[in-house]
């Protein structure tokens, strides 16, 4: 980092420059002529931490699709119907057993064991074949959007939050005074900070788990250079299945997550494959850092760009996607070849 | 033409004020830490023959990577006649005659023998994009055929590239350097994997080459590379060791030291 | 053993050289090729106005999107799954600048707006490619697919150009000759001639210096770029083409169902094309078109044939699907690779093929 301050010493001012005003904005009170400006405080603080949320869920779901990727070089297509089907799963348990938190242990267990069964059913036989693997994915992700629209028909489904995690809290940032002129603070949904934080945690293990583990090692050493597994001698079927499943898992506990954040229904699918494919590609195929990074972003200017420029969110995330793949083409995080 | 008379006319040359055809200076190439070349001054006079020995892992290949553009030098110019090429990519070094094969047949294997070296005409001519299929007194369809022919492959004409056999594999990477108007040929042992019937060809259709047509070839067989070869350069550890004629470069025990220690392939 | 020379025509100096060519030509066509082109031709004899307008028509159309998309597969290497929102963009193009039932309709002359729909989808196809491009293989499905979705949510979120959910309705062809084009024959004859002078392009560009050293390009790019080709500028050229002719299929398209939504270039279709070309082989021009006519029986009838059995009607999707599957297991080069091996098996045919395909 310090050898990009010495190398770029205007581009590094601009940025403490940024992120200073960031950090003024994020938590002073706004004076009133840029209010008339940017709007209201309190909804850039909302779309903020809407950003900031939905980035996160962004991100489970693009972090086993990523590593899923750079392992096996496998464009897993499947993905959105994954999360989709934990989605429903998830819904179909908390409304049986009423355990909204067991639901998510439970729901990655079974994600996972479709995981393990995808890969050593259908990929392992195409192994070495990208564009073969690719399509047959094609093919499972119709093939089960069809199969759950017939189960779970075409209504919107929603997982209701246990009661300790309903309703709002109150955050340490200021949106404003009010007509007396004492500070108004954020009220922010306490479920939605717990998603924020169970992505933290679940992003902080990963990385531990990559960097810490011998296991973790093995796979960091197969995105970077597959043949090396195997001149390393280590079994690679077993490492194959793992990643799979964990990925797998992820992404039916994202279903959970995304039923309770927004709701889950026919279509879900394909909107969650659309993020995750643009995260990992302006964040770097096959890393989980990346994929942390692209999600943020992406999260960010949907939400942000809902507010302040309606009609043309999507360009915005286009936009970024396509300077990403114009000025570095690997991804932010990613690595060449 | 005798080896001793092309010696006589490379000297001859070397006088005149036109430019080398090839000339690097200082040319070193880092991958990380590991000087693959270092410091290579070489100068190719136009048509001169020139083969560059030494073991596996002196620098040979990477040296040709640098000189068709492949990879960029970490530092130092190369010079294509009298024009710095040092910074262009590889079409347009090929746009000025310099032409090279390689140690694996890298060809078109979902192509026919024909369309190969069809392409390899058409690369180096306009019309790269055109849309109209060549009609039949095309020039470039004659030039394509005589090639094959000179390189013995005619009877295959119309034969995908992947059933051919190793050895025409190997023809097939002649032609297609040899198409257009070459002026400087690189050859990445071409005879490796030869039979001795498909050597002597080889070293046929190498010698039969017209004069203005200069080459670097890098070999392993020493009695191929000193039969083709006006002037031999002996690479050790991405280094230039010693340059000389054949006879020189053969009879020098320091080279025949180098040369049999490492393991003669 | 096919040679892409003509047998030299017996020297007539009365003869133009351009008459001469297209004997050759024709006399290179083989008769298979005769067999398919008279049958065609006199369908309308025999098929009722639904099967010319809705099966033959629908087939020949997205026939022509997914030749797009092989042209780019077979002989580029290059999966790209933007074909279909390039269509679209056609699509809506004659549908914004021409005449239709909805207000912001310019409605200019069709002479003017048919080139410029084409012209514009052509270079949002070639800016595609010059993105996709920079990377190699199974990235190119992610970014141009990624970049379909874009396109899809853009369509839905903007009304000044593409008039939003609803899209533009009544756009009709221009009544050419005094013929109501969208009269199930005429409309036949329109798809089949246009379809027909597609398959007949990339066919002859195939083995044409640009076809060729794209076919080149696929199969080793390096070495391309050592023979003096500029491989990005011959990739992004290939994208260039291959956007041509899906927005021609797009504008036939958006003639057809007279209107044009976000939908039409959706995700789904985006997959559609694909599952199209797959099943019919990337390998031949007329792979497409054998995959668009199976995937529009399969759509059209799957339903009633589902009931027939006792099934929900509503599973064809699931029935495609698996066809897909199947077809992707057992055959990587599609049916027409399924059929050219039965018959290589049938003559025994012991001289090793070069085998088509998309693995390589």
């Amino acid at each position: 980092m310090s050898e990009f301050a010495r190398k770029h010493p205007v581009w590094t001012g601009l940025i403490v420059l940024a992120v200073l005003f960031a950090i003024w904005a994020i938590f002073a009170p706004w004076p009133a002529g840029f209010e008339d400006i940017f709007g209201r405080k309190k909804v850039f603080l909302n779309a903020l931490f809407s950003g900031i949320t939905l980035g996160a869920l962004y991100f489970l779901v693009a972090s086993g699709f990523t590593l899923i990727f750079g392992l096996m070089r496998n464009v897993n297509l499947a993905h959105g119907s994954l999360y989709l089907l934990g989605g429903y799963l998830g819904y179909e348990f908390a409304e049986w057993t009423g355990l909204w938190l067991l639901s998510f242990l439970v729901v990655f267990v079974v994600m996972g064991c479709v995981g393990i069964a995808m890969q050593y059913l259908v990929f392992r036989r195409l192994e070495g074949q990208d564009l073969r693997q690719t399509l047959v994915t094609i093919g499972i992700s119709v093939v089960a959007a069809d199969i759950m629209l017939w189960i779970w028909g075409g209504q919107s489904y929603q997982v209701l939050s246990p009661d300790w995690l309903s309703g709002p809290m109150q955050l340490p940032l200021v949106t404003g005074y009010n007509r007396e002129g004492a500070l108004v603070y954020l009220k922010y949904p306490k479920v939605r900070l717990a998603i924020l934080l169970a992505a933290i945690a679940i992003g902080i293990g990963i990385w531990l788990a990559l960097n810490r583990t011998r296991v973790g090692m093995v796979i960091r050493a197969g995105v970077d250079d597959r043949d090396i597994l195997g001149a390393m001698g280590v079994p690679i079927g077993p490492v194959f299945l793992g990643v799979f499943a964990f990925g797998a898992g992820l992404a039916g506990m994202a279903g959970i997550v995304g039923g309770t954040f927004q709701s889950i229904a026919p279509g879900e699918d394909t909107r969650f494959l659309m993020a995750s494919l643009v995260v990992v590609i302006v964040g770097g195929m096959g890393s989980v850092q990346g994929a942390a990074i692209g999600a943020l972003l992406i999260g960010l200017a949907e939400q942000l760009g809902s507010v302040y420029m309606p009609t043309y969110a999507v360009v915005l995330t286009f936009l970024i996607m396509a300077a990403v793949l114009a000025f570095r083409p690997q991804g932010l995080m990613g690595r060449r070849g | 033409m005798s080896e001793t008379l092309s010696d006589q006319t490379a000297g001859a040359t070397s006088g005149t004020a036109s430019a080398n055809a090839l000339e690097l200076t200082g040319v070193s190439k880092l991958f990380g830490a590991l000087a693959a070349l270092s410091e290579i001054d070489l100068a190719i006079k136009p048509g001169e023959r020139r083969a560059v020995l030494g073991s596996n892992g002196a620098g040979k290949t990477t040296l040709f990577n640098c000189i068709t553009g492949d990879f960029l030098p970490s530092s130092g110019r190369i010079r294509m006649f009298g024009e710095d090429v040092t910074r262009f990519p590889a079409q347009e070094r090929i746009r000025r005659g310099l032409r090279r094969t390689y140690q694996i047949s890298l060809l078109f294997n979902g192509l026919t023998v024909r369309d190969n070296v069809y392409l390899a005409c058409r690369g180096v001519s306009r019309g790269r994009y055109s849309f109209l299929r060549p009609r039949a007194d095309d020039s470039l369809m004659h030039a394509s055929e005589e090639l094959i022919a000179a390189v013995h492959l005619t009877d295959l004409i119309d034969t995908p590239v992947a059933v051919l056999a190793y050895g025409q594999q190997r023809q097939l990477e002649i032609a297609l350097a040899l198409a257009g108007a070459p002026r400087l040929i690189l050859f990445d042992e071409p005879a490796a994997g030869l039979s001795p019937t498909e050597r002597r060809e080889l070293v046929e259709i190498l010698t039969g080459l017209p004069g203005h047509i200069g080459y670097v070839i890098i070999e392993h067989d020493m009695d191929v590379a000193l039969r083709v070869a006006e002037r031999v350069t002996m690479m050790h550890n991405g280094r230039i060791f010693k340059e000389g004629l054949p006879e020189e470069i053969e009879n020098d025990p320091e080279v025949q030291a180098l040369y049999l220690g490492d393991g003669h392939e | 053993m096919q040679s892409n020379l003509p047998d030299t025509p017996l020297a007539n100096p009365t003869a133009p050289r351009w008459w001469l060519w297209i004997v050759d030509r024709i006399a290179a066509i083989p008769g298979r090729a005769w067999a398919v082109m008279l049958i065609l031709l006199v369908m309308p004899l025999v098929a009722n106005d639904f099967f010319l307008f809705q099966i033959f028509g629908w087939s020949f159309i997205l026939g022509i999107v997914a030749l797009s998309l092989m042209f780019l597969a077979g002989y580029g290497g290059m999966v790209s799954l933007i074909q279909m929102s390039v269509a679209g963009l056609a699509g809506y193009m004659v549908a914004l600048f021409g005449e239709s039932g909805t207000a912001i309709s310019l409605g200019l002359p069709w002479w003017f707006v048919i080139p410029l729909a084409i012209a514009i989808a052509t270079l949002f196809g070639s800016l595609v490619g010059l993105l996709a491009v920079r990377t190699e293989g199974i990235y190119t499905i992610m970014i141009t697919l990624a970049m379909a979705s874009a396109f899809y949510y853009f369509t839905r979120q903007n009304y000044t150009i593409f008039n939003g959910y609803t899209g533009f309705n009544l756009v009709l062809p221009p009544a050419l000759f005094g013929v109501d084009w969208r009269q199930p024959v005429a409309f036949y004859y329109l798809t089949l001639v246009v379809a027909g002078l597609c398959h007949l392009l990339v066919t002859y560009v195939s083995r044409a210096p640009f076809g060729l050293a794209l076919q080149g390009v696929r199969d080793n790019p390096r070495r391309m770029a050592a023979l003096g080709f500029n491989v990005t500028a011959h990739r992004v050229a290939a994208y260039a083409f291959a956007s041509v002719l899906a927005s021609i299929g797009g504008i036939l398209l958006v003639w057809q169902n007279a209107q044009i939504a976000p939908g039409t270039a959706g995700i789904h279709a985006t997959f559609d094309i694909l599952i199209i070309a797959v099943i019919g082989g990337l390998s031949r021009p007329s792979g497409p078109f054998l995959g668009a006519f199976l995937f529009v029986l399969l759509a059209t009838f799957a339903p009633d044939v589902l009931r027939a059995i006792g099934a929900s009607g509503e599973r064809y999707k699931m029935l495609i699907g698996a066809i897909f599957l199947i077809v992707v297991f057992v055959s990587p080069d599609g049916l027409l690779g399924l059929w050219e091996r039965w018959k290589a098996r049938m003559v025994r045919d012991d001289m090793m093929r070069g085998g088509g395909g998309v693995d390589r």
